[in-house]
């Protein structure tokens, strides 16, 4: 999650309320407080309000949560009179363009640094790492419009920002950190995404890079905004939150023609939802002005209008708000999560152990009856583990994972044999005998399997001690089994056994062969057994899908 | 006092001849010197006699010294193998000649011109002749035997066992001699000669040898706890398969299919596919245009192929949405712990694996507050009195609660989240009532409670701290419920 840096100066002088009375509240509007420094606070806001990734943005939302301003913030946008064309040729690579006008901004060092950090977080939230959005910050007065957003030859060269040189697309793909960082987004389209001004003077290159044409400084007075991006309402998004953050500065917002359209609007979009369903959804009575007066505090427009409605004004910023619950959840946090009276319902239920689990727990009671000490094994592990140092082809059912994250974990364990060998060899300076045993899934092909193992490592450990284990776990798991010679190579030929159930193989037993324990480092003879719960009688079957 | 038979047995000759050595009394008793030295020992330390210890240095013949002692040294038998003079060349035939010729010039028995090795007469018995008769003589001569490992240095140590007023007058008193004996037998239960039997008594100071119970793991015992708690509470186990589909662990749960949570840095992904349930028309319209809810959904595009591809659960919510598709009339209550993955590195806080808790709620009526009733009452029967909410962020539900419980040692500690899921989410399932959720990470409760700084240690368990940690879990209490 992005984490947004407030600094008090700013943020006190925009709330008009103490730093203590704002960092008291910041969590209850949704946020986790990252550090309290000197001057400044880093706040971690939640993916889905992109809004509160700026000062302004949390000194709108204190405001109204104060009770100092509340209401739907209004917001005026007159046009420019600025053309911007889209070239139809972006349909396929990427289609959708968001502009804005915003005049009479004043930059100094830390609005540079702020509107930076709100930018970098909407590509982050928003943009998807600028797949979805990319985002383009202008002097206005450095370029002339009107501009056009064009589908330009990969050759066409600019000078990127950060660089003193002309270069081309490719080149800046290549070699610019920013184009290699991005390239992935582009690199497969047979022409790239440009936006350039009247005299074809190249202003960005989305998503990769802005020209060093206009670039934003302390001087700069007047901002062309552009966003880009493959989903319309992202990109209208991030227009409407960065015009929204100017404007509550002082800076004035006007549209820019794109088509046939005037874009942004900042406009609120309407909803009429009902103080019923809020209150059944909350669990507190709220007829529609009690509803009104919490959504005004979470800067909506909102008025009674009916019975049981409301009408609400959404604010443009409002990008989160898809479900009238989404809105309900808001008068939830301006009633205070601290004032609701928590309760129980009075519906009778009994619970119920799943059949699994109880085997599982069976089976854990019979080892530890028989002196046996539970691990818990990763369920992720590796070949070399599963196969090579047990003696033991890989099975052809092994469920790897596409892109494991070391080479210790590649495939989804098949048997908790190994595991548990693995666990002895970790264990070697502890005192024998070691006696352990693990419940546990297993998997194979696309199937989750119960299973239960045991092994046992000391001086005298034997075929005798494995036959004798495997007999009590299967007489305590009430599964019939007869006993036939294994060829598990994994065990000592002539001191293995398999155990059969209704003609299946259900388990494995015997002395662990010497060569195995070579591998796994371990000095002293090791019985073990392992044993297949699907056998268990009331094992429900591999859970379905609905 | 306590004296043991053989205690007894030593008292009672000492009684009788006052002071001896070991040699003597070992023959008195019939045992050896060694066994008369350890119960002498024992004697003296309850002051009932005394063992003087004298360590005396000894001197005693080698091998080689005790043939030269009978034999006279090699230079003596050599010197007398000849007459007056003799060729050097013929009396280095002589089988001691190699030692021999050297100490005869040494001491200045013979001299040696021109190839002729002539006595000089001059051949008293020198000291080290006289000391290997008489090793007691000491003196330079023993000391040249020693350095020429003809005599080897010892310690001899002697005891002198002598009985004390108090062990006299102790032994006056009379002792009782029956018999004790280390184990009771079945035949003296049975016959009642226990009844005679002395058992001998075991002392309380010697530590017990260590045994290691066959126990459940720690970590499972913390999760034990929790999966009881639930069941008390009334909710039904769920458990479901590691390999899921996209559309049961993200679709189904309304998240979106470009989320960065479903990116593959973060998600382990499989090659296998698994078919899609025939409701999916409805989770698909959902994601497109938010169905036949009040909700907008999330437009853009819907992917069938995204939503086929495998992948390791990511959450037990995946079985949670299953439960509730198969159950949608209420009342449904549910929980699962089990494992889940993540794409992470391991290191001590993060793993790709780890166990998560889950518990949901579905019925007729039910509400937020509810939904913060369950929180409450969940985390007071964890042990955790103190508990508040604040709101959070999750995408399937709305409203949204992140608890936070009091660690008297940390303070508020954020535990896990929760919320009420989405209608999104639900209604493409047919279910109309609301699901109130709530997660957390156990492994979490789980360091708390067994003061572990390492996750790792839950997994790959060093044996001697599983041993060493006690079965019953102190630190919080979780018994108790919240009174």
């Amino acid at each position: 999650m992005p984490v947004i840096r407030l600094s008090y100066r700013y943020l006190e002088k925009m709330v008009g309320a103490d730093r203590e009375t704002i960092l008291a509240h910041l969590p209850m509007i949704g946020s986790d407080i990252e550090r309290i420094e000197e001057d400044h606070v880093d706040v971690e806001f939640f993916p889905c309000r992109p809004d509160l990734f700026s000062v302004e943005g949390v000194a709108r939302a204190m405001r109204g949560f104060l009770g100092r301003e509340t209401g739907l913030p209004r917001y005026s946008v007159m046009p420019s009179g600025i053309r911007f064309s889209v070239d139809p040729g972006l349909a396929t690579i990427r289609p959708f363009l968001g502009s804005a006008v915003i005049r009479n901004v004043s930059l100094d060092e830390e609005s540079i640094l702020s509107l930076m950090g709100l930018q970098e977080a909407l590509h982050w939230a928003v943009g998807r790492g600028r797949s979805k959005v990319a985002i383009g910050i202008h002097d206005l007065d450095a370029v002339i419009p009107p501009f056009h957003y064009i589908a330009a030859e990969k050759s066409r060269a600019f000078v990127p920002l950060d660089f003193d040189r002309e270069m081309t697309l490719d080149e800046i793909l290549d070699e610019h950190p920013k184009g290699r960082t991005y390239a992935h987004i582009v690199r497969d389209f047979p022409r790239y995404p440009l936006i350039v001004d009247a005299r074809d003077r190249v202003l960005s290159f989305p998503p990769i890079i802005n020209g060093e044409l206009t670039r934003v400084t302390e001087g700069t007075k007047n901002i062309l905004l552009d966003t880009t991006g493959t989903d319309e309402r992202a990109v209208a998004t991030a227009v409407d939150i960065i015009c929204t953050a100017f404007a509550d500065t002082g800076a004035a917002v006007q549209s820019v023609t794109i088509g046939e359209r005037e874009c942004p609007s900042l406009a609120p979009s309407e909803r009429i939802v009902s103080s019923d369903d809020a209150s059944a959804l909350l669990g507190v009575s709220l007829d529609p002005k009690d509803l009104s007066l919490l959504l005004e505090r979470m800067r909506y427009g909102a008025e009674p209008a009916g019975p049981s409605e409301v009408r609400v004004l959404v604010p443009c910023y409002r990008a989160d708000i898809m479900h009238d619950w989404d809105i309900f959840e808001d008068a939830a946090i301006a009633y205070g999560y601290g004032n609701f009276d928590a309760e129980m319902p009075q519906t009778y239920t009994t619970g119920a152990p799943h059949p699994v689990m109880a085997i599982y727990a069976i089976a854990r009671e019979i080892f530890t009856g028989l002196g046996f000490q539970e691990v818990l094994p990763f369920t992720l592990t590796n070949e070399r583990v599963l196969a090579a140092k047990m003696q033991r082809p890989l099975k052809d059912s092994v469920l790897r994972v596409m892109h494991p994250i070391s080479e210790e974990q590649t495939v989804v364990r098949t048997d908790l044999l190994p595991l548990l060998l693995e666990m002895c060899q970790l264990n070697r300076h502890r005192e024998l005998p070691q006696r352990l045993f693990a419940v546990g899934d297993v998997v194979e092909g696309i199937q989750t399997l119960p299973r239960a193992a045991c092994v046992s490592i000391h001086a005298t450990a034997d075929f005798s001690e494995a036959y004798a284990v495997a007999d009590a776990l299967a007489r305590e798991l009430a599964v019939a089994v007869s006993v036939e010679e294994s060829k598990d190579p994994a065990f000592i030929p002539g001191r293995r056994g398999t155990l059969v159930c209704a003609g299946r193989e259900v388990g494995v037993f015997g002395e662990v062969h010497p060569a195995v324990l070579n591998a796994w480092e371990l000095e002293h003879p090791v019985a073990a057994v392992e044993v297949d719960l699907t056998a268990v009688p009331g094992y429900p079957g591999q859970p379905g899908t609905p | 006092m306590d004296l043991s038979p053989n205690e007894k047995r030593l008292l009672i000759v000492l009684e009788r001849v006052k002071s001896a050595d070991p040699a003597t009394l070992a023959a008195e008793m019939g045992v050896t010197q060694e066994a008369v030295i350890q119960y002498a020992h024992l004697l003296a330390d309850r002051g009932l006699c005394t063992v003087d210890r004298e360590v005396t240095t000894t001197y005693t013949l080698t091998e080689e010294g005790k043939q030269y002692a009978r034999d006279g040294l090699p230079e003596r038998q050599l010197l007398g193998s000849f007459g007056e003079k003799i060729p050097v060349q013929d009396l280095t035939r002589h089988p001691l000649a190699r030692i021999g010729i050297g100490q005869m010039k040494r001491k200045g028995w013979v001299v040696v011109r021109g190839g002729i090795v002539e006595k000089t007469g001059n051949d008293a018995p020198g000291e080290d002749e006289l000391a290997l008769r008489d090793l007691s003589r000491g003196g330079p001569g023993l000391t040249e035997l020693r350095r020429r490992n003809l005599v080897v240095e010892g310690q001899e140590t002697r005891y002198r066992i002598a009985i004390t007023p108090e062990g006299l007058e102790c032994a006056r008193r009379g002792l009782d001699m029956s018999e004790e004996v280390g184990s009771l037998t079945r035949d003296q239960i049975i016959s009642g000669s226990w009844k005679e039997v002395k058992l001998r008594k075991y002392s309380l100071k010697a530590p017990p040898r260590k045994v290691y119970p066959g126990k459940i793991h720690p970590y499972q015992r913390v999760i034990g706890e929790m999966r009881e708690i639930l069941l008390c509470m009334g909710f039904t186990e769920i458990y479901g398969g590691i390999v899921q589909s996209a559309f049961w662990n993200f679709d189904a749960l309304f998240q979106p299919q470009d989320h960065p949570a479903r990116e593959m840095q973060d998600t382990f992904y499989l090659r296998e596919t698994m078919p899609l349930p025939e409701c999916y028309g409805r989770v698909r319209d959902m994601h497109l245009h938010g169905g036949d809810t009040s909700s907008t959904g999330w437009g853009g595009r819907w992917s069938r192929e995204k939503a086929e591809q495998c992948v390791l659960r990511t959450h037990t919510t995946s079985l949670s949405i299953q439960h509730l598709a198969a159950h949608p009339k209420p009342p449904v209550k549910a929980f699962c712990i089990n494992r889940v993955y993540r794409r992470e590195a391991i290191d001590p806080t993060h793993l790709p694996e780890f166990e998560q808790l889950e518990g949901i709620v579905m019925d007729k009526g039910v509400t937020f507050r509810h939904l913060l009733g369950f929180l409450k009452e969940f985390y007071h029967r964890m042990g955790f009195p103190g508990v508040r909410f604040r709101p959070g962020y999750f995408p399937y539900t709305e409203p949204s609660v992140e608890p936070e419980v009091y660690v008297p040692s940390l303070g508020w500690v954020e535990m896990g989240g929760a919320g009420i899921f989405r209608q999104e989410v639900t209604a493409p399932f047919g279910i109309t009532h609301p699901v109130l959720a709530w997660g957390l990470g156990v492994s979490r409760i789980a360091m708390l409670r067994l003061g572990l700084s390492d996750l790792r240690l839950l997994y790959k368990s060093d044996i001697g701290w599983v041993r060493e940690t006690p079965s019953w879990l102190v630190g919080l209490d979780t018994r108790r419920g919240g009174e």
